[in-house]
C-alpha cells in the first residue's frame, strides 16, 4: 500500500516521495492538456457523447446518400461500390460509433452519480477505453482516405467475400483491426463499470435499491464482457487468414465459412441487447420521473432485463434460419427467440403500468419515452414475426427486415437517447431546453421516422432484398421507396433541429435550478452542473428511489451527512485521483500500430507496427509506474447544502 | 397513379397535394403499394411451400395485432386519462407511491406465454414440412442444383443426361414443371448467396463447403421473379434469375430442345464482304433493360413472351451470324462460355447452348433482345460493374468489340434457340 493511499485511511499527511520527470501528473483544469489527461468520469462522458453524436451525423448523412440512391428505380447517383461502402459503413458507424458510444455516455456519466460514487472504480482505464474507442473509430473510417476505399463486405463481414480472394485491398483490414480495437475499448469500459457498480455503491444502496438505468449499465457491460471475445476471436482468425494466409475461412483448404456466422452472431445478437437495454434502462428512469411514481414491479422489470440478457446468449442463430441448419435446430432457436418476447412484453406492461394512476408531465422527455414506447412495440411485434422461422425465410434480407430493426434500433435506442439527452440535459449543463423546439424537434422526427420505415414493411414483403445498389421498376416497389425517401429527409431535418436546439441551448439556453425535473434518484441531489467530486458528502440510501425518500425525510438524511462530512474531514478532505496523460499515450500507440497492421502497404508494416507497439508499451509501463496517488480537496460550502 | 377509386374531388386535391410532395415526378406510379402483388411479391403465392410460409406469417400478424390493439389502447388511454393538464396539476401532491401488483404482473406473463403458444404451434409444424420433400410426395419429385457465382446463378439437371456431354447445364432461367415437388440442391463456387423465388418458396442460402437444399412445387405454369438474397459483392443486386414452370407435356418439349446440341443456321464458314453496318442505342449507366411488355399490367402474361422466345427470329441473317460464330472464338468468348455442338467449351460462365430461347440476360437482368444483348456485349462493366466477364476476360484478353462485331455477334446469340 502506497503512502497516499494509507494517508486516504489514516489522515495523517503522506512525505512527499522523490519522483523522476516522467511521472509528473498534469494539473491543468481547462484546455487541451486537461481533455486529454482527464480521468473524471464525467468529463469522459462528454467526450464519448461528443464523439458518438458526431458519428451519428456522419452516419445519418451515409443513411440520406443511402436513401437518394433508392429514391427512384434504376437510379445512378452513385455506383455500386460506394453503394456497398455507404450500407456497410451507415450500419458499423450507427451501431459501433454511434449508439454505443452515446450508451456509454451515459454509463460513464449517470451510473456513479446514481449510485453515490466520486467516479468509477479505474479512473485512468476509463480515460484509455475513450481514447482507445476514437481510435478504433478512426481506424474503420480510414478507408474513405485512402485510395482502396471504405470496407464494403457489409458490418456482418460474412466469409468468404472478406477473404484475401474476393476483397484484395486494404478497406476489410481497416474494418478488421477498427472493430478489434473499439471491442478493447468496450471490454475495458465495461470491466471498469462492473467493478464500480459491485463495490463503490454509497452505503445502503443494495442491489435492488440500484436504479434501473445502473441495473441495465450491468447486464450490458456483462454482456459485453462475454460476447465481445467471440467477435475478438473471428477477427483475429480472418486477421491471420489475411495477413498470414491461415485457413480458418479459407474453402479451398477446407475452412468452414459457416464458423464466421456462428461467431459473428453469438457475438451479433447479444450485441442487439447491448443497444437496446440502455434505452430501456433510460426509460426506465424517466417514465417514473414524468409520471411522479415510483417505477411499477421494479423487482420484475429488473429481473426480465437480466432475462433478456442470458436468453440474447441463446437465441443467435435466428439470424441464421436460412443457412440450411436444419428442422431441430431451427425449431430450438425459433421457440427460444419467441420466449424472450416474454421479458420484453413484461417491460412493457410495467412502463404502462407506471403511467397509469400517476400525473404525468408531457415535457419533450417524456414525449421521447413515449414514442419510444409505441415504436419498440412495432419493433418488438415484427420481431416476434421473424421469430417464426417458416415467415422468416421469406423476410430475412429483405426491406421487412431493414424496417424491423430501424423500429427497435431508431425507435428504440435512439429515441431513448434523445430522450435521455433531454432528460439529464439541466443536469449536466444546468441549462434546459426549450420545450417548444424540443416538441417540435420530436414531433419531426417521429413522423419522418414512421414515413420512412413504415413503408419498408410493405417493400419486404413485395420481395424487395436488402443490400441491393438499384431495383428494377417494375416490381411495384416505386412509391414504398420514393416515399421512404421523402421520410428520411424529414427524419434528417429532425434530427438538424434537435442538434441545433442542443448547441444553442449548451451555450445560451435557460439556467435552470438544481433537481430541475423533480427527480427520483441520486443524480438529481447533486448541484448542476455537477462539482468534480460530485458528492461533497457520500449519500446514505434508505429506499430504492434514494432521493426522492431524501426530499421527504430530510432530517434523517441531514443527521447522517453531517458525520460522513465529519469522516471526510479527518481524511484530510475528498480523495481525487490524479490525472494522467498514459492511456492517451498507450491509445496512441495502440492506433500507429493498427494502422501498421490494416493500412500499409507490405514492406513499410513492420516499422510502423514495432513503433506503435514501442509506444504502446511505453504507455503501459510509465501508467503502471506512475502509481494511482490522489489528493485531497475540499468540497465547496454551497455544494454541501441540499 | 390510380386514385380512381375516390370520389373525382377527393382524387384532384389528392393528386395536387401529392404534387405539392414533390410526388408527381413519378408519373404512371401505382401508390396502392399495400397490394403487394408485384412480381417478386411473397404475399401471392404460386406453390405450397410459399403458401405455408406466408400462413404461418398470417398467424403472427393476427396475434402481434390482436395485442397491438389491446395493449396500444391500454396506453393510449393512460396516456390521456392521466396527463396532467395544467401547470398546477404537474406541482399538485404527487400521487401514491404505489410500486407495483404482482397477480397482474403473472397474469399477462401467463397470457403472452399463451399468444406465443399459438404461434409455435404452426411454426414448428411448417418448419418440418417446409425442410424437405414431404415423404409421400418424394417418389414424384423431380431434382435440379442450383449453383451461385457472383454474380449469376448456373441450374443443372442430374437427370437429364446427354450422350458424351454429361449433364444438361443452363444459366440463370430456371425451367421446371408444373404440379410437381423439385427438390434444388443449394452449391456455390465462390462466396455465399441465396436462392429465393418469393412466389414459390422462401430462401435458402448457397454456402462454400455445405450442401443445402430446398423444395418448391409450382401449383400452374407460370413465370416468376428470383434474386439473390444475401450480399455477394459489388454487383449483388443484379444477381437475379427466373423459374418457369411448365406443363408435364410442354417440360418434356423443352427438355429434348435443350438436350440438342446448339441450332447451326448457315454453313460454318464466314461469308466474304463487309459486313451490314449497325447502330445501337446508347444507355445510360443502371437504365431499366426491359420493355414496356414486362410491366405487372402488362396485357400478355410473361409465360407467353417465354415461349414466343423459343422460335427464332424471321429475319435472320446467315452470313451474319456465321461471322458471329467466328468472332465469338477469336474474341476469346469460347474460353469460358459453352456452346454445345459449335465451339464454346469454357465452364466458367454460363452455358450459351440455348441462350436465345432465353427471356433474359446477365442474370436475370436485361431483356433478351438485340438491343439490350448488344448493349451488354459492348459495356458489361456498366451493367454489372465488377463482374468477371470484364474483368478475366475483356480486360485480360483485350477484347475490344466495335459495332459490326457486336451486330454479328448478336445475331450469333440469338440463333440459338
Amino acid at each position: 500500500m502506497d503512502a497516499s493511499v494509507k494517508s486516504h485511511f489514516t489522515g495523517a499527511e503522506a512525505p512527499a516521495p522523490t519522483r523522476a520527470a516522467v511521472f509528473w501528473r498534469p494539473t491543468a483544469k481547462s484546455g487541451l492538456v486537461s481533455w486529454l489527461t482527464t480521468v473524471d468520469h464525467k468529463r469522459i462522458g462528454f467526450l464519448y457523447g461528443v464523439f458518438a453524436l458526431f458519428f451519428f451525423l456522419v452516419g445519418g448523412v451515409e443513411a440520406l446518400l443511402i436513401r437518394i440512391q433508392l429514391a427512384v428505380p434504376n437510379n445512378d447517383f452513385m455506383s455500386a461500390q460506394l453503394y456497398n461502402e455507404l450500407f456497410t459503413m451507415h450500419a458499423t458507424t450507427m451501431i459501433f460509433l454511434a449508439v454505443m458510444p452515446l450508451s456509454a455516455a451515459f454509463f460513464n456519466y449517470m451510473m456513479p452519480l446514481q449510485i453515490g460514487a466520486r467516479d468509477v472504480a479505474f479512473p485512468r482505464l476509463n480515460a484509455f477505453s475513450l481514447w482507445t474507442f476514437v481510435a478504433g473509430a478512426i481506424v474503420i473510417n480510414l478507408g474513405w482516405f485512402m485510395p482502396d476505399g471504405a470496407p464494403d463486405a457489409g458490418w456482418f463481414g460474412y466469409a468468404p467475400l472478406t477473404s484475401k480472394q474476393f476483397s484484395p485491398d486494404h478497406s476489410i483490414d481497416t474494418w478488421v483491426m477498427g472493430l478489434q480495437l473499439l471491442g478493447v475499448a468496450s471490454i475495458a469500459a465495461s470491466l471498469n463499470f462492473i467493478v464500480t457498480i459491485i463495490n463503490l455503491r454509497a452505503p445502503g444502496m443494495t442491489m435492488m435499491r440500484l436504479p434501473v438505468f445502473t441495473w441495465m449499465t450491468l447486464v450490458t457491460a456483462f454482456l459485453i464482457v462475454l460476447s465481445f471475445p467471440a467477435i475478438t476471436i473471428a477477427l483475429v482468425e480472418l486477421m491471420m487468414d489475411r495477413l498470414f494466409g491461415t485457413s480458418f475461412f479459407e474453402v479451398s483448404n477446407g475452412g468452414m465459412p459457416i464458423l464466421w456466422q456462428h461467431l459473428f452472431w453469438i457475438f451479433g445478437h447479444p450485441e442487439v441487447y447491448i443497444l437496446i437495454l440502455p434505452a430501456m434502462g433510460i426509460i426506465s428512469e424517466i417514465l417514473p420521473t414524468f409520471s411522479r411514481k415510483p417505477l411499477f414491479g421494479y423487482p420484475i422489470v429488473v429481473f426480465s432485463g437480466a432475462t433478456i440478457g442470458f436468453l440474447g446468449f441463446a437465441v443467435w442463430s435466428h439470424l441464421m434460419f436460412t443457412t440450411g441448419m436444419g428442422t431441430v435446430a431451427t425449431a430450438a432457436f425459433a421457440l427460444a427467440t419467441m420466449a424472450i418476447a416474454v421479458p420484453t412484453g413484461v417491460k412493457i406492461f410495467n412502463w404502462i403500468g407506471t403511467l397509469w394512476g400517476g400525473h404525468l408531465m408531457m415535457r419533450t422527455p417524456m414525449m421521447f419515452a413515449l414514442g419510444f414506447v409505441w415504436m419498440f412495440m412495432m419493433g418488438g411485434f415484427s420481431g416476434i414475426m421473424h421469430s417464426a422461422a417458416p415467415a422468416d425465410a421469406q423476410q430475412q434480407d429483405s426491406y421487412f427486415v431493414v424496417a424491423h430493426f430501424h423500429y427497435v434500433l431508431i425507435g428504440g435506442s435512439i429515441f431513448a437517447l434523445l430522450a435521455g439527452i433531454h432528460y439529464w440535459f439541466p443536469l449536466m449543463f444546468g441549462r434546459k431546453v426549450s420545450e417548444f423546439w424540443g416538441k417540435l424537434s420530436f414531433w419531426v422526427i417521429f413522423i419522418g421516422f414512421n414515413v420512412t420505415f413504415f413503408p419498408m414493411h410493405f417493400l419486404g414483403l413485395n420481395g424487395m432484398p436488402r443490400r441491393t445498389f438499384t431495383y428494377d421498376g417494375n416490381l411495384g416497389w416505386n412509391a414504398p421507396n420514393f416515399i421512404a425517401t421523402v421520410g428520411a429527409m424529414i427524419l434528417g431535418l429532425g434530427i438538424f433541429v434537435y442538434f441545433v436546439v442542443m448547441v444553442y441551448t449548451y451555450f445560451k439556453g435557460e439556467k435552470v435550478k438544481r433537481d430541475y425535473w423533480d427527480g427520483r434518484t441520486l443524480e438529481w441531489s447533486l448541484p448542476n452542473p455537477p462539482p468534480e467530486y460530485n458528492f461533497a458528502v457520500i449519500p446514505t440510501v434508505h429506499a430504492r428511489d434514494a432521493w426522492w425518500y431524501e426530499k421527504h425525510h430530510r432530517e434523517e438524511i441531514a443527521r447522517e451527512k453531517a458525520a460522513h462530512a465529519k469522516e471526510d474531514a479527518a481524511h484530510g478532505g475528498i480523495h481525487m485521483p490524479f490525472q494522467s496523460i498514459y492511456p492517451f499515450v498507450t491509445s496512441v500507440g495502440i492506433l500507429i500500430g493498427a494502422v501498421g497492421v490494416c493500412a500499409v502497404d507490405y514492406g513499410h508494416k513492420l516499422p510502423v507496427v514495432i513503433a506503435g507497439g514501442v509506444i504502446m508499451l511505453i504507455g503501459i509501463y510509465l501508467w503502471a509506474m506512475e502509481g494511482n496517488e490522489g489528493y485531497h480537496i475540499q468540497p465547496n460550502e454551497e455544494d454541501l447544502k441540499s | 397513379m390510380r386514385l380512381t377509386s375516390l370520389p373525382p374531388s377527393f382524387a384532384r386535391w389528392g393528386r395536387a397535394a401529392l404534387a405539392l410532395c414533390g410526388l408527381a415526378v413519378l408519373p404512371g406510379c401505382d401508390f396502392n403499394f399495400w397490394r403487394m402483388d408485384g412480381h417478386q411479391t411473397t404475399m401471392v403465392t404460386a406453390g405450397p411451400v410459399a403458401k405455408s410460409q406466408l400462413d404461418v406469417f398470417y398467424v403472427t400478424v393476427w396475434v402481434t395485432f390482436i395485442i397491438f390493439i389491446l395493449v396500444g389502447a391500454v396506453l393510449a388511454y393512460a396516456t390521456i386519462k392521466f396527463k396532467a393538464k395544467t401547470e398546477a396539476d404537474e406541482h399538485a401532491e404527487p400521487p401514491e407511491q404505489s410500486h407495483g401488483n404482482p397477480l397482474i404482473e403473472l397474469g399477462l406473463i401467463g397470457a403472452s406465454i399463451l399468444a406465443l403458444v399459438v404461434i409455435a404451434v404452426p411454426t414448428l409444424k411448417a418448419i418440418w414440412y417446409t425442410y424437405d420433400v414431404p415423404e409421400e410426395l418424394r417418389e414424384n419429385a423431380y431434382e435440379v442444383t442450383a449453383t451461385g457465382y457472383q454474380w449469376w446463378f448456373k441450374f443443372e439437371y442430374p437427370n437429364e443426361q446427354i450422350d458424351g456431354a454429361g449433364t444438361l447445364v443452363t444459366g440463370n432461367e430456371l425451367v421446371i414443371p408444373a404440379g410437381r415437388p423439385v427438390r434444388v440442391n443449394l452449391r456455390t463456387v465462390d462466396v455465399i448467396h441465396s436462392f429465393w423465388v418469393p412466389k414459390l418458396a422462401g430462401k435458402v442460402d448457397m454456402i462454400p463447403n455445405r450442401g443445402n437444399h430446398l423444395w418448391l412445387q409450382a401449383d400452374e405454369p407460370g413465370y416468376f421473379w428470383g434474386q439473390c438474397a444475401e450480399f455477394c459483392g459489388e454487383s449483388h443486386a443484379v444477381m437475379r434469375f427466373r423459374v418457369i414452370a411448365l406443363s408435364e407435356e410442354d417440360f418434356a418439349e423443352w427438355l429434348a430442345a435443350q438436350k440438342a446440341p446448339a441450332r447451326t443456321v448457315a454453313p460454318a464458314v464466314a461469308q466474304a464482304g463487309a459486313l451490314p453496318q449497325a447502330q445501337f442505342a446508347s444507355f445510360r449507366r443502371n437504365e431499366y433493360g426491359f420493355t414496356d411488355k414486362w410491366d405487372a399490367n402488362a396485357a400478355v402474361p410473361p409465360l407467353e413472351h417465354w415461349r414466343q422466345q423459343q422460335f427464332p427470329a424471321k429475319d435472320e441473317d446467315a452470313a451474319l451470324i456465321a461471322e458471329g460464330r467466328r468472332l465469338f472464338v477469336e474474341k476469346t468468348c469460347a474460353g469460358c462460355h459453352a456452346i454445345r455442338g459449335h465451339e464454346g467449351m469454357g465452364i466458367t460462365g454460363p452455358d450459351l447452348t440455348h441462350i436465345g430461347s432465353r427471356t433474359t440476360i446477365a442474370a436475370g437482368l436485361l431483356e433478351n433482345n438485340r438491343e439490350q444483348m448488344a448493349r451488354w456485349l459492348k459495356h458489361p462493366e456498366v451493367v454489372k460493374p465488377g463482374n468477371l466477364m470484364y474483368t478475366t476476360g475483356y480486360v485480360a484478353n483485350n477484347v475490344q468489340l466495335n459495332d459490326a462485331e457486336v451486330n454479328a455477334l448478336v445475331a450469333y446469340l440469338e440463333s440459338l434457340k
